[in-house]
């Protein structure tokens, strides 16, 4: 069997942080004598990504992810531990490796500024070594999911944040890699073009099955695109499964929702669960997981036709991440 | 061959970007002129208060040394060290790391862009300087033939020298410090200030040991027709040297830096 297109093992990674004084003495003398402290970014994190993946790779601000992306993409060299990408070990920077994949990081640009997007893409073609006939394809396939037409021939500089977006996309997808490292792909995009960039990501895995590892604060990227989530926090793995494991695993409680035709007192709903939220005859109830299917039971049979609607669902994802977050803050 | 194809495609896409900032480019000529202009204009008022010479320049003579020196100058010109720190800095660097090609090689190409693009413009400013202060070139053939391998190693020398000093931002993240003080070395000791054999007899002997000379000093003081034969073949020797000596340095600091790049604002 094939090995999995990445693998991670023990991977950690530490920075030495040293207090830098401005001016050309210290600088010199700075290169010769430091005082350091040591920061562990990520510690011995493992996982594997299979053929054509998508995961979400989740975890509050510096939890470690874009280090570990950035080791994965062989940006940096780790302090110990193992990573293949393709077999490659990534921060070897084969040139086979290189051509194989790509770092998209949101808010970051390779594109020259000063000339339209398709000069530069013309210097990645030579670059990645593309045939004329396999540029045209991938450009052509790339113009057409991100409606790139009206934007390739403006000078970069020109375009608008999201326009942008969309066009460093198409640049560091040009050479059809078939692992994809996505940084935040859509921080500070609006809605439309969030969901633009979603799409487009799902349409690219599924024509090309390649494998994706993908960082976002937006649950709603993670909800569209990954059934796998990874959930890291201060450097260590606290998660790693189907992302409705995640909530099953780390919320102990489900969310019955339930609308009355008639106006029921709150203190008469407590028997069943926790009353949280009371909208226009909307209830919602907050349940111990194991007596979710009791207390629904139960409910209906008391209430009978006053039931409208009534749904048992599991806690919105954000909260279950946060929730995940804030008991990993108790415990560390 | 790839590189080749990379190449031409990298100019076409440099010289656009080189064309929407013209007025730039000028400001920059003008800058590159000035200076070589002032020390021309302090050292001909000294050379005629001493009678017309000093050391065994001619007012002449000093012309013809700042007009090659100013052409040397701009055609060996690096500023990579200063464009890398920004780029380590913003995060630039990452996503050409990404990429299967070193990224000095962008470099190479905007470097010559640069030089190909500014030359038009800065001849005829060193034919009215050298009108101007009536240079006295003792230029032979054999020198001109010579001059273009020693103009050539002394621009790879300072590209190759640049980036030995840009890969210390691996560490540092700033390394304007150590590029200031390295522009006052070779300002001192590349001969911008005086020629060479006109410094004080222990800085003229260090500047001959080190490299900086082999930067400026020595393709203008060839082109002027300043040197002997020997005088060339030995300096051009010792500039070939220094070159793989910076070379090696450079890839040695730079794959060591690459171990320890954080990839901070990436």
């Amino acid at each position: 069997m094939a090995p999995p297109p990445i693998r991670v093992r023990k991977l950690s990674k530490v920075f030495k942080v040293h207090e830098r004084e401005e001016g050309l003495l210290p600088t010199l003398r700075s290169l010769f004598a430091r005082r350091f402290t040591e920061i562990a970014a990520v510690k011995d994190v493992d996982f594997d990504l299979a053929e054509g993946e998508i995961v979400g790779f989740l975890g509050p601000n510096g939890a470690g992810k874009t280090t570990t992306l950035k080791m994965l993409s062989g940006l940096l060299f780790p302090t110990h531990g193992e990573a293949t990408v393709l077999g490659h070990i990534p921060w070897k920077r084969d040139r086979e490796l290189l051509q194989a994949i790509t770092l998209v990081m949101g808010n970051r640009s390779q594109l020259i500024w000063d000339i339209p997007a398709a000069d530069s893409m013309r210097v990645l073609q030579e670059i990645f070594q593309l045939p004329e006939d396999r540029y045209r394809r991938s450009l052509d396939n790339l113009t057409e999911l991100l409606e790139l037409e009206p934007l390739l021939h403006k000078p970069v500089r020109n375009l608008s944040l999201g326009e942008r977006m969309k066009v460093e996309f198409a640049a560091a997808l040009i050479h059809e890699p078939r692992v994809l490292f996505l940084d935040e792909p859509t921080i500070g995009l609006d809605v439309t073009m969030q969901s633009r960039i979603r799409r487009f990501v799902a349409e690219y895995n599924q024509r090309t099955g390649a494998t994706i590892l993908l960082t976002s604060h937006y649950m709603d990227d993670v909800v569209a695109l990954c059934k796998r989530v990874i959930v890291i926090h201060h450097g260590q793995l606290l998660f790693d499964g189907a992302l409705t494991g995640l909530a099953e695993r780390m919320a102990p409680y489900k969310l019955i929702r339930v609308s009355f035709a008639a106006d029921v007192p709150v203190a008469h709903l407590e028997q069943y669960g926790e009353p949280i939220q009371r909208e226009d005859g909307r209830v919602t109830l907050r349940v111990d997981r194991r007596l979710a299917p009791d207390r629904t039971a139960l409910l209906v049979r008391d209430f009978g036709e006053k039931v409208v609607d009534l749904t048992l669902e599991d806690p919105p994802i954000e909260e279950v991440i946060e929730g995940v977050f804030a008991r990993a803050e108790v415990l560390a | 061959m790839r590189l080749q194809r990379i190449y031409a495609a990298m100019f076409v896409a440099s010289f656009q970007q080189a064309a929407q900032y013209r007025v730039q480019a000028v400001l920059w000529l003008l800058m590159a002129v000035v200076r070589p202009v002032v020390f021309l204009a302090a050292w001909s008022a000294a050379a005629n208060a001493q009678g017309g010479s000093i050391g065994g320049y001619t007012v002449g003579d000093f012309a013809a040394y700042y007009v090659c020196l100013t052409l040397v100058s701009q055609l060996t010109m690096a500023w990579d060290a200063y464009d890398f720190e920004w780029e380590v800095r913003q995060g630039r660097l990452a996503p050409k790391l990404l990429r299967p090609l070193h990224p000095v090689h962008y470099t190479v190409v905007e470097n010559i862009v640069y030089k190909v693009t500014t030359l038009p413009a800065l001849l005829p400013a060193l034919v009215l300087i050298a009108w101007t202060f009536q240079a006295h070139f003792q230029t032979q053939p054999w020198q001109l033939v010579v001059f273009v391998p020693s103009v050539v190693a002394a621009a790879a020398l300072r590209f190759v020298f640049g980036w030995f000093i840009a890969s210390f931002a691996f560490w540092t993240t700033r390394i304007h410090a150590i590029m200031h003080l390295y522009d006052r070395v070779v300002f001192l000791l590349a001969g911008q200030v005086a020629p060479l054999s006109l410094l004080p007899a222990p800085l003229a002997l260090l500047s001959y040991a080190l490299p900086f000379g082999y930067m400026l000093w020595a393709p203008a003081e060839i082109l002027r027709g300043g040197m002997s034969f020997e005088q060339a073949m030995l300096t051009l020797g010792a500039q070939l040297v220094w070159l793989v000596l910076s070379w090696l340095a450079y890839v040695v600091v730079w794959r060591l830096g690459l171990r320890q790049f954080s990839a901070v604002g990436a």
